[in-house]
């Protein structure tokens, strides 16, 4: 089959996605809730792209391609949809993402870098640091389902939860008991694919003196 | 994940279980900061385990060895290397002079890289003289590698991993992948999920049995019978690949006489498998389209593992299940290169890639390429060795990467054999329960701190790259054995391990085509020919014996070495758990200590009742050769009669309790059936009766 990417035509295997296809001809298209290796999930709305004869924009990591598509990464109202996604999603946290996660870096590189316009209630801060390995900062939680996926289809631990709507959704370890007492096996899987570190390494994190007296960090 | 946070990124491969998982290490300050599996990594396909990722902080633990240690009176005084070289030097000399090289025996590492172990196998047979050299695959896969040897030609998998994801049923015996191969393990739940069947064989309920569609649980020792019983129905009831058996395979004759006394009946009675779960077994995994087999350490550490594992090439083979995708043999590989080390040569009796120390062209090749004449004779097993220095004829030996006198069997044994030698050189990472015997010991590098090449489970050479140095003094284990050779005389002339990989290829047909670049980001599965053709299945058209042929092997269940009697009631299994790695030298100086802090004894609640026994008592473990004590920890996982513990904390010493039972053919230890007594240990008074009117 053959696909038109921003006007360059790329050979793909049918079934590929238009996420797919726009990687193979080296096609920035941004992603909040993909990871390559979990089955295409079309939650964020970030990876919206323009497909001529189509009335509205597609997601890109859900969308098969058909033979003769036109598909346009730049699209204006595709842009619109995926900045103003991650405008909210940023809206919501208590602190911009560190530099260098996923979050960040998609908005950056969409040039979502102003204070949001919406400045209304952020996520009450609520830390789970107890494992030795994996801190929870569930006040970074975008509920994008990386983590939860992650663990479901990569691991098979069946740790991770998401809970709550709306505003109030959230990720949680267990029934909300925290890793240790989950079913949790410390892969660390979650943390690889957080793209906000919601989840991530504990050693990486600065906590001050909880991160000084973390056993063997020292050492 | 963004690499601004940290100094470098290297690529390298882990060195924890066989798998082989590839991995990205960030490094920052001279230390590891983080790990990330690497996305196209062939065996993890961007996944690792808690001890991958998590577990590398005891690469900069305090008490890593930093100079070379030399015994003064009852402790160690640091010296220099020059020293402790010269040391080394002066003993292996004076030893071999009088005593001959035989009296000289040396111990490569299964977590070492092929090139260490290879200069180790080059140290003993051209620096020293003798075939005195083993590696630590002696006690958990040997008996694999002899009966893939004896029953389709070569000693590796048949296949790869991927097979998993295409096999229709999966048949797990003696393997518990969960725990002892993690990332494995999570590809065979979700191959289960989709709909892979998995028939699980283990005494214990392991977790994947939870996700299979039967599980079998014979008596520990049992397992010949229980593959026996499977082939018997499979003969009977026709589910049989009969063009496969008559095209490809001979001895099948004389097997099919063996089955009519394994009926599933006859099976029950020795085993303790219901009649019914045998016949439905069978049934599954015959009538399978693709179906793979996988093993672990609960096969090999039988004294009839080897032939377990001949037994189960049977099966594959009268299915015709080998040699296609989805059906393959995949032993599961404890350490990161068991694999590696064995193919490597360094054997008692074979050079590289099992070619026999009596074969003359072989002797000569590598005569022609080192310069010097080599032993045709076959040196000592590890068995063996520690029998010769309690009778006085080994007088030296050289450790390096192997904590002997906590990991093998009969610890007194063992400990006598170490105080028995003249002179022990110990090369180690830490300290441990066999540096204590030694005379010298040298610093050197875990697999974070040096280059070269493991091979995996898949028989895929991976290269592995050094992200960090070692610490303080310590040397690469590479430059180490290299230098002791130069100065015994015998110069290797390898600049790097890669020169050394570069004359692995030169001198071993099987492994002609690899090379540092052609290994890549994914590594080659050997054979791998001139032009660098790798082989992720073998066995497609031919089997590699002589005749072409597999070899089926009439093979009868017999009883194994130890059984349990009135005074040991209960057969003890060892293993392992998730959170750590063998003796634990590594994941116990790690934060995996906080998960996980001790061994415990798992043993059936009515076991439990009837011993006065509650979870958490401290308990009493005697076998024939020695007792311990331990936490139990009362579980319905595991069969009554049956107790079940790891063996990663030395303070345990489980391997007091094995005996000297071992595997008829390659002396690998029988850990896997010990008879044994277990009685609570009263800490307090269970009951104090308050004392009326005090």
């Amino acid at each position: 089959m053959r696909v038109t990417i921003d006007g360059s035509a790329v050979e793909v295997e049918p079934g590929t996605t238009i996420l797919e296809a726009a990687r193979q001809a080296d096609t920035w298209i941004p992603t909040l809730c993909f990871d390559e290796r979990l089955a295409p999930f079309g939650a964020c709305r970030v990876c919206m792209v323009g497909v001529e004869g189509n009335p509205a924009p597609v997601p890109a990591c859900t969308t098969p391609c058909r033979d003769g598509m036109n598909v346009d990464t730049q699209d204006p109202a595709s842009r619109r949809v995926a900045t103003a996604v991650v405008e909210l999603v940023l809206s919501e946290l208590p602190e911009p993402p560190a530099a260098h996660t996923e979050l960040a870096q998609v908005a950056a590189r969409l040039e979502v870098t102003d204070q949001p316009r919406w400045p209304g209630a952020t996520h009450p801060v609520r830390q789970e640091l107890d494992h030795p390995y994996l801190a929870f900062r569930h006040e970074l939680c975008i509920s994008c389902g990386r983590c939860v996926r992650a663990c479901d289809e990569i691991q098979g631990a069946f740790a991770l939860t998401a809970v709550g709507r709306g505003f109030e959704a959230n990720v949680v370890a267990g029934m909300d008991s925290g890793f240790r007492e989950s079913t949790c096996v410390s892969c660390g899987a979650c943390a690889d694919t957080c793209p906000t570190d919601a989840i991530s390494e504990r050693r990486l994190i600065e906590f001050g003196d909880v991160y000084a007296t973390i056993s063997g960090a020292g050492a | 994940m963004s690499t601004e946070r940290f100094d470098h990124e290297v690529t390298t491969t882990c060195g924890y279980c066989g798998v082989g998982c590839r991995l990205e290490a960030h490094a920052a300050g001279g230390r590891i900061a983080s790990i990330s599996p690497a996305l196209d990594g062939p065996a993890n396909e961007g996944h690792t385990c808690l001890k991958g990722r998590f577990a590398h902080q005891f690469t900069r633990s305090r008490d890593r060895l930093t100079s070379p240690l030399i015994r003064e009176g009852d402790g160690f005084r640091v010296a220099s290397w020059e020293e402790a070289y010269a040391r080394i030097v002066r003993e292996l000399t004076r030893i071999k002079r009088d005593h001959g090289p035989n009296a000289i025996a040396g111990l490569a590492s299964s977590r070492a890289t092929n090139e260490d172990c290879y200069a180790m196998a080059r140290l003993m047979r051209a620096a020293i003289g003798t075939n005195n050299i083993d590696n630590c695959s002696r006690v958990c896969h040997s008996p694999t590698s002899f009966a893939l040897r004896k029953s389709l030609g070569l000693s590796g998998a048949t296949g790869s991993f991927t097979d998993i994801d295409h096999a229709d049923v999966a048949l797990l015996i003696g393997v518990n992948p969960t725990q002892g191969h993690p990332v494995v393990g999570a590809r065979i739940k979700q191959a289960a999920l989709r709909g892979c069947k998995l028939i699980t064989i283990d005494p214990r309920r392991i977790e994947l049995s939870d996700y299979g569609v039967l599980h079998l649980a014979p008596r520990p020792g049992t397992n010949a019978a229980v593959v026996l019983g499977l082939s018997h129905v499979v003969h009977r009831d026709g589910l049989l690949d009969d063009r496969f058996i008559t095209e490809r395979t001979t001895g099948y004759a004389e097997f099919e006489t063996l089955l009519d006394s394994y009926g599933p009946a006859a099976v029950q009675e020795i085993t303790g498998i219901p009649a019914a779960d045998i016949e439905r077994a069978a049934h599954i995994y015959g009538e399978a389209g693709a179906a793979s087999l996988l093993w672990g350490l609960g096969v090999t550490e039988h004294k009839y593992g080897s032939e377990v594992v001949q037994l189960l090439c049977n099966l594959a083979m009268m299915t015709g299940n080998i040699g296609r995708p989805g059906a393959a043999l995949l032993p599961l590989r404890g350490q990161n290169n068991v694999q590696g080390s064995s193919d490597m040569g360094a054997l008692p009796d074979t050079y590289t890639a099992y070619r026999s120390v009596a074969d003359e062209a072989t002797a000569r090749s590598f005569e022609e390429a080192w310069e010097v004449p080599l032993s045709r004779e076959k040196g000592y097993t590890i068995p063996q060795m520690f029998d010769a220095a309690i009778a006085g004829d080994l007088k030296a030996m050289y450790v390096f990467g192997e904590d002997i006198a906590q990991t093998d069997p009969d610890t007194a044994h063992v400990a006598a054999a170490l105080e028995n030698l003249e002179f022990l050189v110990c090369q180690e990472i830490f300290e441990n329960e066999t540096t204590r015997y030694a005379d010298v010991i040298l610093p050197a590098s875990s697999f974070l701190e040096k280059c070269g090449t493991f091979t995996n489970a898949e028989r895929r050479f991976q290269k592995v790259e050094a992200p960090i140095d070692p610490p303080g003094g310590a040397k690469t284990d590479f430059e180490i054995i290299t230098t002791v050779s130069r100065m015994l005389g015998h110069d290797m002339g390898w600049a790097s391990p890669w020169d050394a990989l570069d004359e692995i290829a030169r001198l071993t047909p099987e492994y002609a085509g690899v090379s540092r670049d052609r290994l890549g980001r994914k590594g080659l599965q050997w054979p791998v020919a001139a032009d660098g053709t790798d082989s992720p299945t073998l066995y497609e058209h031919e089997f590699a014996t002589a005749d072409g042929l597999g070899h089926f092997a009439a093979l009868p269940y017999k009883a194994p070495g130890d059984a349990p009697d009135d005074e040991f009631p209960l057969v003890l299994v060892t293993g392992r758990v998730l959170q750590h790695y063998n003796a634990g030298t590594m994941t116990r100086r790690t934060g995996n200590i906080e998960l996980v802090d001790g061994d415990l004894l798992e043993i059936h609640p009515d076991d439990a009742s009837r011993l006065w026994i509650t979870n958490g008592d401290l308990v009493s473990l005697r076998s024939r050769v020695g007792r311990t004590e331990l936490r139990a920890h009362v579980t319905d996982r595991i069969e009554p009669g049956h107790v079940f513990t790891s063996f990663h904390f030395p303070e345990t010493r489980t391997n007091l309790l094995v005996g000297q039972s071992a595997d008829v053919n390659t002396a690998c230890p029988e850990y896997k059936v010990v008879a044994v007594d277990v009685r609570p240990v009263s800490e307090q008074p269970a009951f104090t009766p308050d004392l009326a009117g005090v």
